[in-house]
């Protein structure tokens, strides 16, 4: 089992700027699953009930010469602590600066090495930095490559996970949801959320002594579309909400405040736009972040990231 | 409860506010805790909000009719209800947008006895609250302040320098005297409990801080240390950034009064045009009141 690869300056940049602190919020503990053509970062999706998310970098985007072998189809999954990652990261970013060069290239590879308080050789995810006159090796502790039977498991949790809402709409600022959404943290922890074939978007929180909700309308929809019903725009958010479900063109579930908010942490990851959905039967909230091409409108495909909250109840759909 | 009860069409009243904020600092400056229960008048001059604790405290906000861009009234007599303080706040809460001036419409009673917020300048993203309402309880809310005689008894002092005395008084904690004399003009703010603390306001040396003082004759009444905090612990920062004054008022039998402002205007960057003026304008300011009574000393320290 082999890894060896350089990071490249928009890798650097990409992971120490942007991923790695929006991911570290999403949990510290993440798998890092590598393929022949790929790295993920994944989160919760062994375990079920946390927000899932899935970070995916085509090989390009993050490294160059890289070295991948492994008796699992070249695949190797591990888990890793986000917050010394990133600390390694930023560590050999300081000494070998951020424009790289062929003498002072970033090198990370997967290492064994005896530690002083071990008999047995513990696995690393090795860093090393050459600056002008020093060089820098940090060693990041990993856990145990994940057998071949947990690495089949991680894959089709991957595949399972690339279902998509059949309609699902661009939201709002995210700057100006997660305003609204902090706030929301002093009301209650039990989120509504309502995404219709028209483009509104309707959070509501609800517990005994209020109701408060925010409805986003007129968002621009990708998939399954319908006409916005004449003489809605009279009628108050809820009802024209239960109608909308009513008439099966609208999905509604209940996730958690704190999932929610949690996933509006990607914003950190400076995305150019978010697109919320349902699934199908409604079995989870969807959050797609799309990155362009930078000075283009064009979808960078070489990166993705997307969440999936837990439903806590089917709702009224 | 409402008197329109006969026409539930037509709501008590619907008004427009143009400053979320004003009204939350407003409100936050009565929270005391995170649970509280409070009343809600709604009258021809305006909404007054009403938090009580112990028989021994209580807060008055007057939201005059002059704060709200629109205030449309139609209930005869003042209806009244209850509401949590802290719900209404942590609402009213999510309306504040920062960096943009946001509009709400208030609206009383909802379909279901509700008390009704939205958003009316972002027709594409509404936000809405409805707010359970109840019967208030029917303990007498009015704390009857009356003069302590001819002169009344009172002192102005700026507003920080209040709220910074009583943080101090943490530290003897549990009672504070409140002595007020006339010659030399001084009021005396004394702890006694862990330590002893004095604090004296003096007028003439303190003029910028002691603004005004009106006393004929000295008095001393002590306070729990709990309630008297709680008329600053949640002074908003507007009011300790405009730093107007606070002034405080001993009536009949050492009911305190203490009365704060707090600037409800719009701010004045985003519409020159409109509200230049606001700041200076006496219709844009909410009133705060606070009363505390007095502690009833087995030797009453009395108006000497």
């Amino acid at each position: 089992m082999k890894f060896k690869a350089f990071l490249t300056d928009n890798g650097v940049s990409l992971l120490e700027k942007r991923f790695l602190p929006a991911l570290d919020k999403m949990g510290r503990i993440c798998h890092l699953y590598l393929t022949k053509d790929h790295a993920f970062f994944l989160h919760n999706l062994l375990n079920g009930d946390g927000v899932q998310s899935i970070a995916q970098f085509r090989k390009e985007s993050l490294f160059e010469d890289y070295r991948i072998s492994s008796q699992n189809d070249d695949r190797i999954a591990f888990t890793i602590d986000l917050g010394l990652l990133h600390r390694a990261l930023r560590s050999s970013v300081s000494v070998c600066g951020h424009v790289t060069t062929a003498t002072n290239r970033l090198q990370v590879k997967l290492v064994k090495k005896l530690t002083h308080n071990s008999q047995q050789p513990m696995p690393f995810l090795t860093f090393e930095s050459k600056g002008y006159k020093s060089a820098v090796i940090q060693d990041v502790p990993i856990s145990k490559p994940l057998s071949r039977v947990d690495v089949v498991e991680l894959q089709s949790a991957i595949d399972m996970a690339q279902d998509l809402p059949q309609t699902l709409v661009q939201g709002p600022d995210l700057h100006q949801l997660q305003s609204f959404v902090d706030r929301l943290k002093h009301v209650g922890d039990l989120l509504h959320i309502t995404i219709t074939q028209y483009g509104d978007l309707h959070l509501q929180l609800l517990n005994t002594l209020t109701t408060l909700g925010v409805e986003f309308r007129k968002l621009p929809v990708v998939g399954v579309q319908a006409h916005v019903p004449s003489g809605d725009q009279n009628m108050t958010a809820q009802s024209r909400t239960k109608y909308a479900v009513e008439k099966g063109e609208a999905l509604s579930v209940q996730v958690s405040l704190k999932h929610f908010a949690k996933s509006l942490q990607c914003h950190l990851t400076k995305p150019d736009c978010a697109f919320y959905g349902i699934t199908p039967l409604a079995s989870c909230l969807t959050v797609i972040f799309q990155f362009f091409i930078p000075g283009t409108r064009q979808t960078d495909k070489s990166i993705s990231l997307h969440c999936r909250l837990p439903v806590l109840d089917p709702g009224s759909a | 409860m409402s008197s329109s009860e006969a026409d539930p069409d037509i709501p008590d009243l619907v008004c427009q506010l143009d400053n979320v904020q004003g009204m939350v600092d407003a409100l936050s400056s009565v929270r005391w805790k995170r649970h509280q229960d409070s009343v809600l008048e709604l009258s021809e001059h305006g909404i007054v909000v009403i938090v009580e604790e112990s028989g021994c405290l209580q807060a008055k906000v007057y939201l005059k009719k002059e704060l709200f861009v629109s205030y449309e009234y139609r209930a005869e007599g003042r209806p009244r209800f209850g509401v949590s303080l802290g719900v209404f706040v942590d609402c009213l809460n999510t309306f504040s947008v920062s960096g943009r001036s946001s509009s709400i419409e208030i609206c009383y009673p909802g379909p279901d006895m509700q008390l009704l917020l939205k958003s009316v300048d972002t027709p594409d993203a509404c936000i809405y609250a409805e707010i359970r309402t109840k019967v208030p309880d029917t303990i007498s809310w009015d704390y009857n302040f009356e003069p302590a005689g001819s002169t009344p008894l009172s002192f102005t002092v700026k507003s920080a320098a209040l709220k910074e005395a009583i943080d101090d008084l943490e530290w003897p904690g549990s009672s504070i005297q409140i002595v007020l004399q006339p010659d030399p003009p001084c009021v005396q703010f004394r702890g006694e409990g862990h330590g002893d603390l004095q604090i004296d306001f003096m007028y003439y040396a303190n003029t910028d801080l002691l603004i005004a003082f009106q006393c004929d004759r000295l008095v001393s009444y002590r306070y729990k240390y709990k309630f008297l905090r709680a008329t600053t612990s949640n002074m908003p920062g507007s009011v300790i950034k405009d730093n107007r004054g606070s002034k405080l008022t001993i009536g009949r039998g050492g009911m305190l009064k203490v009365q704060h402002l707090v600037s409800v205007a719009r701010p004045s960057t985003q519409h020159p045009h409109i509200d230049s003026a606001a700041y200076q304008q006496p219709s844009r300011i909410a009133y705060i009141e606070f009363f505390v009574k007095p502690e009833v000393d087995e030797e009453p320290v009395n108006d000497a």
